[in-house]
């Protein structure tokens, strides 16, 4: 008994060194985590009409005669959304 | 901001509209520069990379870091051509398997994250049979102090060779943080990283990678 208590125990202990993941990925937990990892289309900042180049937001701006507004950060302009 | 807003408005604040359009249009003919603007690859695939970081931390002190902690990461996966067609016939080439592990199974739920070198993916399978995409994949730094296992676990529908739908979940555990992805859940955690076709509606799917600024010819090697 005490022989199986210490295979088990390596056995344990090896998974965990290891990280077999904890939990099963079957196909429904695949379309929920699909589905739950999206952007809240109700996100404020997702309703601002963005231009990726500025550039190209002059130009229109100039043609609307409207103000651009710019965000300005270091960095990945899809890091932090 | 507002009073610059109603100084527009009212037409008083000071520019050169006639000098400013002389500009755009001069801009409009100057030839861009390729490094920033970065476009995906002609015959290849976009697609949405999100991530999330499903448990694990302390109640949040603050709003800011409640924000973090329930955020939900934006990035894309950029296919080249050849991939594009290997997909298409049936395979996953082990350009994209390397590319997919290094640049996107990263938690970039707290800002940008360090990417994987080439020798810290541990092993890494992703096979594709009768449309249906399974593996498993262990990445780990050499100081083991970050890395992430996970299953993986996706669907590929293709139309004569063009693929129509790719969708992809990582789900496993993540350990460790970079230095601007500080306040990492204490331990292993559990990180899900899903990969869904783009469609080309949301702006943002014409964003580079961020594994791919200052270095796309490395990020589709």
């Amino acid at each position: 008994m005490k022989r199986l208590i210490l295979v088990f125990g390596l056995l344990v202990g090896w998974a965990s060194l290891h990280g077999v993941p904890a939990e099963e990925l079957s196909d429904q937990r695949c379309k929920d985590l699909l589905t739950q990892l999206q952007p809240g289309e109700d996100a404020v900042w997702r309703t601002i009409p963005w231009k990726l180049s500025v550039l190209d937001a002059r130009r229109e701006a100039l043609q609307q005669d409207k103000p651009i507004f710019i965000w300005a950060m270091d960095g990945h302009p899809l890091g932090c959304t | 901001m507002k009073e610059r807003l109603r100084e527009y408005d009212l037409g008083a604040y000071p520019f050169d509209q006639a000098k400013l359009k002389a500009e755009v249009d001069r801009a409009g003919t100057q030839k861009k520069d390729a490094r920033y603007t970065l476009r995906p690859p002609e015959n290849g695939l976009v697609v949405r990379v999100h991530a999330k970081v499903l448990g694990g931390y302390e109640p949040a002190k603050t709003p800011s870091r409640e924000l973090f902690q329930n955020a939900i990461s934006r990035d894309n996966l950029w296919i080249t051509s050849a991939e594009h067609e290997a997909l298409g016939a049936g395979r996953v080439p082990t350009s994209l398997q390397h590319r997919l592990a290094r640049f996107h199974l990263v938690d970039n739920t707290r800002g940008e994250p360090p990417m994987w070198k080439k020798d810290e993916i541990r092993q890494m399978d992703l096979n594709l049979k009768d449309g249906v995409l399974t593996g498993t994949v262990r990445l780990e730094t050499e100081d083991g102090k970050r890395g992430y296992e996970a299953s993986l676990r996706g669907r590929v529908l293709s139309e004569s060779g063009k693929v129509k739908q790719f969708e992809l979940v990582a789900l496993g555990e993540f350990f460790g943080e970079g230095t601007y992805t500080r306040n990492a859940p204490e331990g292993r955690f559990p990180l899900a990283v899903t990969f869904q076709l783009a469609d080309g509606n949301d702006i943002a799917d014409d964003v580079a990678p961020q594994g791919a600024r200052g270095w796309l010819d490395g990020y589709l090697r």
